[in-house]
């Protein structure tokens, strides 16, 4: 295990919601989204600050983006019999906008 | 989803941002700004969040087509800048000659003093580097427009951010029309190149970078071309085939074949790591096969023909190396090697004619030959010296085969094609084989250890091999033998069962059958004579002379031995008496067999009574008719030719060659001869001479026919029509056996048939074979059918 793959496993990152609300996530999990990848791995003030200011995302939907980054996380090895992951039919088309920006 | 309209829950459109007309401009100099700052490496005051933001925003207000076109817009003005400020004076610095022939054609790429030199290193380095920023630069750019490549670029089809960055190097930096940097690229790594292959070192990390640059720049719209491919490779394989043309004619000219060949495999291996080492492995085939063309295709008959240094002088002076490498060039060429094959057949060839025309030369010119060797015997030497002048030459092209060229098939079948063809020429060859395996199983062979034998015999066979009218060497074979056996002259019976069993090997029963007679038939007589002996014993136990006989089958042996007009003989009674004693005791076992007495092949053992002591002398049977003669004869007393000759009615020929013997070879004269003259006149006159002396008690006077020699020509041409006429009736058997298996057959099918069956045995000749089948029309074997004249068909 090289030393950027141990420190990916217990570093966490930073994700700002529009309203200010901060939720700090395992770095690895924040992986499954292209773009945060892509933000963390770049060149940019983000990878190094480790915190990102996502101005177009409320909190609550911040919220869910995470639960969901996890739950892709905890099975990714297991693409078999998983248990469903719970949308709430309001934020629905929300989260798809959301999910299409951060490339999920 | 949910199901009517009873639920409470309410959904909300997603909110819409912002003002919804977001200013492009506003946006696109954010962006612009930002990608600036990234060329000049300050991407990491950059927010990623926000330029992505912003270019998401931008492609959801429908403005992506616009911002793709800006960005390529951007990016090429931003190369266009580097190529004028950076760039450009560097290639001014190299000598402008370079830049401006370079546009053309790479021939006249003339060698750069060592400041330009250095010069094109940096500017490649330099290219190099403006290539790594944009290529950092792209993959930045790339990720914060990714929406726009997800979602724009894949509906329509347009190459990525990435890729189009990539094509704008291209088209703005190597492709530039003002600066022409690509050209001036090439030109330097092909002068580089050129420069390598002189023999300098040049600096090859910067080629190579350069290259994989090239590498990475693919073409539109075409599937596997790389500005490597199309633009560069060309001129590098045009300028490498000029060169190697120019390199190998220079070679060809002034070096001997094996330097030549040398640097050959010097220049492939050369290629070969240049390439590897920092070109594009693609073109590595192609190199290898403009050199080989070049170096190898176009040349080797040169190489191979060079008066000094070619192919005869290489297998002359047994030049294992280079013959190894002329080997390996050539295979890599052409993997049937015809050339090389060609040439190593007409050597052969030449070799071995010159070889059979020294035999020749021997056998005519007698004043060469040694004293006191009869011009028979000199014929016998060129006949040894020819087989194995024969062996040695193939002994050393096994040699060359098997070391220099891994014993290749088609080189061997080749070499025997050629072996076979000079071998055959020679038309005395069967003769002269029979004769160097009869002289190693009378006297070569003795002292040799078992394997030692049978390697002789083993070289003998191979040379078997090549002769193609076998049976003619069957018949020189089987009468050498029948006088070896009779004469007890080979050295050990295992030896030659030993040589049949080998021929066997080679050709089969039928060949042998007669050859295993003739020793079955030696056998038989030893217990017949045993037998015989304590016959006698009971019989007639105070005899006073001993008999010996060998009975041999007359088929098996050769024909030669029992023609009748050699059998007149008179024989003194006791040995008369004798004769039927035996010819009772035959019958008696045998019956229904006759039995012809052969005197020309015998001998006795006489004990005769001198003036000083007894001796035993051992001569032929004739001989020994002739002097039991003098038994009658007073002391003092003579006898004329012509009386020895009535009472013996022994026949002429044979008459002059005992009494020579007898009298006139000086060592061993039982007989006085008038007048004292070498040859033999009917009015000569032989007397008993009482005064021989001699050291040993016993003699054996041999008759000079016993020594087996090559033939007189008219020996030859009995033994030639004798085969032929064997040949005649195996040709008729082949035709109706054919026929008769077959039932009807066409002409031209028929003869091929029948040349097939016999080319065991000998090799048929067409008009041979055509005259036998009419021989069979004639004798109703066969019959022509009525529809069609080709046709023949077999009558029961």
């Amino acid at each position: 295990m090289s030393q950027g793959d141990s420190s990916a496993d217990s570093e966490y990152v930073l994700l700002v919601s529009s309203d200010g609300y901060e939720y700090s996530i395992l770095r690895k999990a924040a992986m499954v989204s292209g773009t945060l990848q892509r933000m963390f791995e770049g060149a940019g003030l983000e990878s190094q600050s480790k915190r990102v200011d996502l101005k177009d995302i409320n909190g609550i939907l911040l919220e869910k983006v995470c639960e969901y980054l996890y739950y892709n996380l905890k099975h990714q090895n297991n693409p078999g019999n998983i248990p469903e992951f719970d949308v709430p039919p309001e934020m629905a088309l929300e989260l798809l906008v959301a999910s299409d920006f951060l490339d999920v | 989803m949910m199901s009517g309209g009873r639920s409470r829950v309410k959904m909300r459109p997603p909110r819409n941002r912002d003002s919804s007309d977001v200013n492009f401009e506003d946006s696109w100099s954010v962006l612009s700004t930002a990608m600036q700052e990234m060329y000049k490496k300050n991407a990491s005051r950059l927010s990623y969040e926000e330029l992505y933001r912003t270019a998401y925003t931008l492609v959801l207000k429908k403005h992506a087509e616009k911002l793709y076109y800006s960005f390529k817009s951007f990016v090429a003005q931003h190369l266009r800048d580097i190529v004028a400020t950076e760039l450009a004076p560097l290639a001014s610095n190299t000598a402008n000659s370079l830049a401006a022939e370079g546009v053309t054609s790479t021939q006249a790429v003339p060698l750069a003093t060592a400041d330009q030199r250095e010069a094109g290193i940096r500017f490649l380095k330099a290219v190099k580097l403006q290539w790594d920023d944009h290529c950092l630069c792209m993959r930045m750019i790339s990720d914060i427009l990714m929406y726009m490549d997800r979602v724009y670029c894949k509906e329509l089809q347009l190459p990525l951010i990435y890729d189009a960055g990539l094509a704008l190097f291209r088209d703005h930096v190597i492709r530039n029309k003002d600066f022409q940097v690509g050209e001036h690229i090439y030109a330097i790594i092909l002068n580089q190149i050129r420069r390598q292959r002189d023999g300098d070192i040049v600096d090859t990390s910067a080629i190579k970078a350069t290259i994989l640059m090239l590498e990475s720049l693919t073409e539109d719209k075409v599937d596997g071309e790389t500005v490597y491919s199309r633009s560069f490779e060309p001129k590098f394989l045009r300028s490498s085939t000029e060169f190697y043309t120019a390199e190998a004619a220079k070679l060809a000219r002034d070096c001997l074949s094996g330097q030549y060949l040398i640097e050959t495999e010097k220049r492939l291996k050369e290629e070969y790591e240049r390439v590897m080492s920092y070109l594009s492995v693609t073109s590595e085939p192609k190199i290898t096969k403009i050199v080989e063309e070049t170096m190898i295709t176009k040349n080797i008959i040169i190489v191979m023909h060079s008066e000094q240094s070619g192919l005869n002088q290489m297998i002359l002076n047994d030049r294992m190396d280079d013959l190894q490498r002329l080997y390996r060039l050539s295979t890599r060429v052409d993997p049937d090697k015809t050339d090389l094959r060609n040439s190593l057949m007409t050597r052969v060839v030449a070799q071995g004619t010159e070889i059979n025309n020294d035999a020749l030369e021997n056998l005519k010119r007698p004043e060469q030959r040694p004293k006191g060797v009869s011009a028979q015997n000199a014929a016998t030497t060129a006949a040894f010296k020819w087989v194995e002048a024969v062996l040695e030459l193939k002994e050393k092209y096994d040699r060359i085969l098997n070391d220099t060229m891994d014993g290749d098939n088609q080189i061997q079948t080749s070499l025997t094609k050629a072996f076979s063809s000079f071998i055959n020429q020679m038309n005395r060859c069967s003769e002269f084989l029979s004769l160097f395996i009869d002289d190693n199983l009378k006297k070569g062979l003795k002292g040799k250890t078992e394997d030692e034998a049978e390697a002789v015999l083993d070289r003998a066979i191979t040379l078997f091999r090549y002769i193609d009218d076998k049976d003619i060497f069957e018949t020189y074979y089987k009468s050498h033998l029948a006088k070896r056996l009779l004469g007890g002259r080979s050295v050990s019976d295992d030896v030659e069962r030993l040589m049949i069993t080998k021929l066997k090997m080679e050709v089969g029963f039928s060949f042998t059958t007669k050859l295993e007679g003739m020793f079955k038939d030696m056998k038989v007589s030893g217990d017949m004579v045993d037998e015989y002996k304590s016959y006698v014993q009971d019989k007639d136990p105070d005899r006073q002379t001993e008999l010996s006989v060998s009975v041999l089958t007359s088929t098996n042996w050769p024909v030669s031995l029992s023609s009748v007009e050699h059998n007149t003989c008179v024989f003194p009674s006791e040995i008369e008496r004798i004769k039927r004693s035996f010819d009772r005791f035959y019958i008696d076992r045998h019956s229904g067999r006759v039995l012809t007495w052969n005197p020309n092949m015998g001998n006795a053992d006489i004990r005769a009574t001198f003036r000083k002591r007894k001796h035993e002398i051992n001569v032929s049977t004739y001989a020994m008719v002739i002097l039991m003669l003098f038994n009658d004869v007073a002391d003092g007393q003579s006898l004329s030719f012509e009386e020895i000759k009535s009472a013996t009615s022994i026949p002429d020929n044979e008459l002059t060659r005992n009494l020579q013997s007898l009298a006139v070879v000086p060592k061993t004269r039982i007989l006085i001869k008038e007048p004292m003259s070498k040859d033999i006149r009917p009015t000569d006159r032989f007397s008993f001479n009482a005064g021989f002396e001699s050291q040993y008690i016993r003699i054996k006077i041999p008759t000079v026919a016993y020594i087996n020699k090559t033939e007189t020509d008219s020996e030859r041409k009995e033994t030639v029509d004798k085969v032929d006429e064997l040949r005649r009736y195996q040709t008729d058997a082949a035709i109706v056996r054919i026929m008769k298996a077959r039932k009807s057959l066409e002409h031209n099918i028929l003869i091929s048939e029948v040349t097939t069956q016999l080319s065991g045995r000998f090799h048929p000749d067409a008009m041979m074979i055509k005259k036998r089948i009419d021989a069979m029309l004639e004798r109703e074997y066969i019959e022509r059918s009525s529809e069609n004249r080709q046709l023949y068909t077999y009558l029961a």
